[in-house]
């Protein structure tokens, strides 16, 4: 029998012995929905004020959708992660490769995508075991590297070159205007259900887990976590979302190019927005995401040909004068830092 | 058969020396500074370009431009390790990403202002013309290249052996605080590295400038080199360095001449780096020591 009982700040469900809190109290939530509501509102505005915003947009929400599981996998494998964008590739290679041999939707691809991410994850997950610090570092750079060789040998299939075109478009209702609107409101979609599962699961035991294993593996061991479990379950769970991020680019562009998302300037934007949002802390991915896909945008229209060297400039000085990153900046109490430490000797 | 196995051999001297001459500096800093060096794409691209600009913009003759870029590497090099390095030692992963920036900011800078279109080219040919080795024509270039790789990765090794201050430098890529102890000046030390390993990597760079590609990525191709030869070799060991460095220039040759899939070539290094780190995580060598 479920047991609901409502207190002044919480509501309380118990069921067969277990229980659930809800807490109303509204100084833990006001901040987050007016920001939501903000970002909700957002798209609408940018509808009709520039569409180009839209596109921008959607790309600060995907920077945002791929920094989040990041930041989970992170904290969950005590180890950075330096090539992230393979598991885009993966995802987007399935997603266009199904789409153009069968002629599939973004519904049908979307599981595939999902499934063929998890399964590379699982198969690469014991670098999460044997590899640590610098050497973790090297390997995972290393992967998307490879990914991008294949595209490249195999062009045949890969279309390395060129990339892959005539993938059926994430949304199609005719007004190209309301593709992009539906698309911005879709990838926000996305980036918020992924900020609400990691900073669940980070607040949860299992949050509390990995923060244990960041903090000394031996420690954790020590104390009866199975390590090894909850690293590869954090690397194959965050792989798979990232994943999604690739069939994402496939259908929403109808197109799909190793060359943009495998080399190291589209993964150096992504640690960017770990670093410069907030140092592997969820909330920060959001902001480091918009900051850095408007800042591009800004550029791009302002400074024209020179826009990639003032980019790395920019970024370059937050880099270093941000300690704690952009998010930094918000929060008052310096909060915990969960970033490992990477040495060259194991 | 015969002729096969002659080119396979002779294609991987030269290329294992030339990738030797590219990644020295890499694994020395690796090594040393026990930090991977991620900005080291750089390196490349400004020693070819600075010296061009030095001749095209200044109206220098080819020596001062060189001494010239020399100059400006050497500043550049004392201010990223003043600047980030020194600052940052203790923050691997705002060291790795601000190189990989730094990187970033001078290959956009160079295709800025010298795209590929501006056909950059610097006369630094010593030897015009080949030689024939049986069958095999090499570039007389690609051997002077060999024989300084050899010559300069002699005098390193001797360098670190047999000097007081090879030695202490040693001692500091063991341990940085048993070092500071017994009164070693670890900055001066680590400062002196960073100019080390410019050596070879400029001769490196002059020496293939007039036979292989220049254009402002081209640091990106060496560095995967550098990154490969170093992860096989042990990170920041010498002698690993030397073997995975002919270990690649081998895989490159037998991919090329004996499975004539030149387009294979990145892809066998990172597939036989990946096959034996699951074998030896630790590569060939254990970077416990430079030697």
């Amino acid at each position: 029998m479920v047991d609901v009982e409502i207190k002044r700040d919480r509501v309380i469900i118990r069921y067969k012995g277990k229980k659930w809190d809800w807490i109303l109290e509204p100084r833990y939530w006001r901040n987050t929905l007016i920001w939501t509501a903000f970002l909700i509102l957002f798209p609408l505005v940018a509808y009709f004020v520039s569409p180009i915003l839209l596109n921008t947009l959607i790309s600060a929400n995907l920077y945002a959708a791929i920094a989040i599981p990041l930041a989970l996998m992170t904290v969950g494998t005590g180890r950075m992660n330096f090539g992230p964008n393979f598991f885009i590739g993966v995802g987007g290679y399935t997603a266009a490769l199904l789409s153009i041999a069968y002629g599939w939707g973004p519904l049908a691809t979307l599981p595939f995508a999902v499934i063929a991410s998890l399964i590379s994850a699982l198969l690469f997950s014991p670098l999460v075991i044997v590899a640590r610090g610098l050497y973790y570092v090297l390997l995972t750079l290393l992967l998307p590297l490879v990914f991008l060789e294949i595209t490249f040998i195999y062009t045949d299939l890969f279309k390395g070159d060129v990339g892959l075109a005539g993938i059926q478009t994430l949304v199609n209702t005719g007004s190209v205007k309301i593709n992009f609107l539906l698309s911005a409101f879709i990838s926000m979609l996305l980036m918020l259900v992924y900020l609400w599962v990691v900073n669940k699961v980070l607040k949860s035991r299992y949050g509390l887990i990995m923060a244990a294993i960041n903090d000394g593996e031996e420690v954790a061991h020590g104390i009866g976590v199975n390590i090894n479990k909850v690293k590869i379950l954090a690397f194959v769970f965050a792989s798979g979302m990232i994943g999604v991020i690739g069939w994402f680019y496939a259908h929403y562009f109808g197109t799909f190019a190793g060359i943009t998302y495998l080399p190291l300037n589209f993964m150096i934007k992504i640690l960017l927005v770990i670093f410069i949002g907030g140092r592997a802390q969820v909330f920060g991915c959001v902001v480091g995401g918009y900051f850095i896909a408007f800042l591009e945008m800004i550029l791009i229209v302002t400074m024209g040909p020179i826009q990639p060297v003032v980019f790395a400039i920019i970024l370059t000085v937050l880099l270093f004068a941000l300690p704690e990153g952009l998010f930094g900046l918000y929060r008052k109490r310096r909060y915990r830092e969960y970033l490992p430490t990477l040495h060259v000797r194991r | 058969m015969w002729e096969t196995l002659e080119v396979v051999l002779i294609y991987s001297f030269i290329l294992g020396s030339i990738y030797l001459l590219i990644s020295l500096g890499f694994s020395i800093i690796c090594g040393v500074l026990r930090i991977f060096h991620l900005g080291y794409a750089y390196l490349f691209t400004l020693t070819v370009y600075l010296t061009w600009m030095f001749m095209k913009e200044f109206g220098f003759g080819l020596v001062p431009a060189l001494l010239a870029m020399v100059v400006v590497q050497f500043l550049i090099s004392y201010i990223i390790y003043k600047g980030i390095i020194m600052k940052y030692v203790a923050r691997e992963e705002i060291i790795l990403t601000g190189l990989l920036l730094v990187s970033t900011i001078v290959e956009q800078a160079v295709n800025y202002r010298y795209p590929i279109q501006a056909g950059v080219f610097i006369q630094t040919t010593l030897i015009e013309g080949a030689s024939e080795f049986g069958t095999v024509v090499i570039s007389n270039q690609l051997l002077v290249g060999a024989a300084v790789a050899l010559l300069l990765t002699a005098l390193f090794i001797l360098f670190f052996l047999k000097t007081r201050i090879g030695l202490a430098i040693r001692a500091l890529s063991q341990d940085i605080y048993s070092s500071r102890l017994i009164g070693i000046h670890v900055e001066a030390l680590y400062t002196l590295t960073m100019f080390l390993i410019l050596i070879p990597v400029i001769l490196g760079t002059l020496i293939v400038a007039p036979i292989w590609a220049v254009d402002p990525t081209m640091g990106s191709l060496y560095m995967t080199t550098a990154i490969l030869v170093a992860i096989l070799g042990g990170l920041g060991n010498i002698r690993g360095t030397i073997i995975a460095s002919y270990l690649i220039g081998f895989t490159h040759a037998f991919v090329s001449f004996v499975l004539g899939e030149p387009r294979f070539m990145n892809f066998s290094a990172l597939l036989l780096v990946i096959i034996i780190l699951m074998v030896r995580p630790q590569g060939i060598a254990k970077s416990e020591a430079l030697w």
